[in-house]
């Protein structure tokens, strides 16, 4: 009988005591979990920023089509006119030469002098202010005015 | 009785094996090594003069030249091939430029990002 009650009184002891386990157990099973809420916190954050870089990205790189597109457009303009000049109104440049061959000779070096300096913009030199400012048929590269001239929008008078 | 308590120490036992397991995130960045390479610069051109010869003007031409104290020979193109000079030029030029403007681009996407970077850590 005895015994059977040491059994019973040690079996309640250890309940208690797992349950005191347990609690504390518990306890810091709820200290993991807060960390785990703030660290996924955190990572939602993070994951939002990159979200947000990601549409700024997609920006750049469309306004960066854009203006490629616009850029490759304004030189295939230039090449227009370069052609329309030499041919323009069934002109013939050979025959021009010959009837008038001091203004045509004037004319392409002049035009040449012009050029090397649409090369040189083209290969990354700065723009001169005179160049930035140019807004008259007078006063652009007519060789290159698309990248020569940023400010000059073709007119026809 | 008996089979009631060793239930519930059975349960207790059980429950004490489920847990909640600790959150890693592992993050390491290792930054890239910038090329840095320099932009070359543009040269300055010489420039060219171009002459015109015609059947008629070339006897003066060369004339003038050997004045001027320079040989007197010219390497010719026709009115068609002067067009065609000028033609290639300009594609020439414009490939020039739109290569160089795509390598600012990608600068400045790419440094920009690398900026920020920079600013934010100091």
């Amino acid at each position: 009988m005895l015994g059977m009650r040491l059994f019973l009184i040690g079996i309640v002891v250890t309940a208690i005591a797992g349950g005191g386990f347990y609690v504390m157990k518990l306890k810091a099973d709820n200290e993991i979990l807060k960390a785990n809420a703030i660290k996924m916190e955190q990572a939602i954050t993070e994951q939002k920023q990159l979200i947000e870089n990601q549409k700024k990205d997609f920006q750049a790189i469309l306004t960066a089509n854009n203006e490629m597109n616009e850029l490759v457009n304004n030189l295939k303009k230039d090449l227009d006119d370069l052609d329309n000049r030499f041919n323009k109104g069934g002109r013939d440049f050979g025959k021009l030469a010959i009837e008038k061959t001091e203004t045509i000779q004037r004319i392409i070096n002049g035009a040449s002098d012009k050029v090397l300096r649409c090369v040189e913009i083209a290969g990354g030199a700065p723009l001169t202010e005179e160049e930035i400012n140019a807004t008259k048929k007078s006063e652009i590269n007519r060789e290159c005015p698309s990248i020569a001239n940023p400010n000059y929008v073709p007119y026809n008078n | 009785m008996y089979r009631i308590i060793i239930s519930i120490l059975v349960i207790l036992f059980l429950t004490g094996c489920s847990g909640v397991k600790k959150l890693s995130i592992f993050k390491e960045e290792v930054p890239r090594a910038k090329l840095d390479l320099a932009k070359p610069t543009m040269p300055e051109l010489e420039k060219l003069k171009w002459i015109i010869i015609t059947s008629d003007n070339a006897d003066e031409v060369f004339k003038k030249m050997e004045e001027q104290g320079l040989d007197p020979v010219l390497f010719g193109l026709n009115d068609k091939d002067f067009q065609l000079i000028a033609k290639n030029f300009a594609q020439i030029r414009a490939h020039l430029k739109v290569t160089n403007d795509l390598l600012d681009k990608y600068k400045e996407y790419y440094e920009k990002e690398d900026k920020d970077k920079d600013e934010k850590r100091n």
